[in-house]
């Protein structure tokens, strides 16, 4: 687990990849700025292997973790699903996830549906950009 | 693939910017504040940016083609519900001239892609040619304000102009063949210089 300023050194460090994770954006932030709103919304981001995974608890429903991941892969994000049922006794998981993310795919493997979508949510390269709205309840997920 | 980028400033980078502010052809540029105050004074009110003025005003880093250090650039103030910014930015000697306007393009590029930044001011004060020439200053130039600023023991004339959405459909989206063209040019006249 990093604490913030790793965790907003790791995420610029990744670039393109963490952009939209956990609603920050390294291009457009700089690492105090990320450091902060990481803070803000007391948020924990974690190793995992090649990839980065956060999750934030949200205040008026705790046992609902809003979650995020830099990688493709399902496998960091089914070890930070078992950790947060584990340990943080969450029973169910929102990710918002810019569209065309290769982040998609991770959720997916990992038993999370699309429940619909910001349109024109996030301003990107040039434009206005759709975010999806990704969630599962904890009897839906896969454990790692 | 651009020749000149942009990125984030850092800590790191702060004795670079430090460097170039003093450097008497650049600082008759701005105002004399970097003259007037200690390294650590002019250090401590950029890591105060770095770290607490993003919403106000930003830093950022020009690099080469390497992605070596090639100048400094700033937004201040930045009016986000309007969309506007202004504009400042230097680069260091080699990088003068044609390199000087792709780090322009690259700025103004972040600024309105990434930023949604939709109308850019800047100011050059009349004797400054490091980035442009007088005639490109002359057909740029909005609006002239005599005596705006004493600098390096003279008062100085600023022009403004504003760089808008419009202006860049034209100038960072109708042409990128010409811009591709003298992105080559420039790498070529690089790797000539660097020899074999």
């Amino acid at each position: 687990m990093l604490d913030a300023t790793a965790a907003a050194q790791a995420l610029s460090d990744a670039a393109g990849a963490a952009r939209g994770f956990l609603g920050i954006d390294p291009v457009t932030q700089n690492c105090a700025l990320i450091a902060a709103e990481l803070t803000r919304i007391g948020a924990q981001v974690c190793r995992a292997d090649d990839a980065l995974v956060g999750y934030a608890h949200r205040p008026s429903q705790p046992r609902q973790a809003l979650v995020a991941s830099t990688s493709a892969r399902a496998e960091p994000v089914a070890t930070l699903l078992s950790f947060l049922r584990i340990h943080q006794r969450s029973t169910s998981y929102l990710a918002l996830v810019p569209a065309g993310s290769v982040t998609i795919a991770a959720f997916e493997g990992c038993g999370f549906r699309q429940a619909g979508v910001l349109r024109d949510h996030r301003y990107q390269s040039g434009g206005y950009q759709d975010v999806l709205v990704y969630f599962a309840k904890e009897a839906d997920t896969c454990r790692s | 693939m651009q020749v000149m980028t942009v990125r984030h400033f850092t800590e790191a980078d702060i004795p670079a910017r430090i460097k170039h502010m003093r450097d008497p052809s650049f600082q008759a540029n701005l105002s004399d504040f970097a003259t007037s105050i200690t390294d650590e004074s002019l250090a401590a009110r950029q890591r105060r940016t770095i770290a607490q003025e993003q919403h106000t005003a930003r830093i950022f880093t020009i690099c080469g083609p390497g992605g070596e250090v090639a100048g400094f650039a700033w937004i201040n103030p930045i009016d986000w519900y309007s969309q506007c910014c202004e504009l400042s930015a230097g680069v260091l000697p080699p990088y003068r001239g044609g390199l000087g306007a792709l780090a322009v393009a690259a700025l103004y590029e972040y600024l309105l892609s990434e930023l949604n930044i939709r109308v850019v001011v800047s100011q050059v004060l009349d004797h400054n040619q490091m980035m442009q020439s007088a005639e490109l200053m002359a057909a740029c130039r909005q609006v002239t304000c005599p005596l705006d600023s004493y600098t390096a023991g003279e008062w100085r004339a600023a022009h403004f102009w504003a760089f808008t959405e419009a202006d860049a459909r034209s100038y960072l989206g109708a042409e990128p063949a010409g811009r591709q063209a003298l992105a080559d040019r420039i790498r070529a006249r690089i790797e000539e210089d660097q020899g074999p």
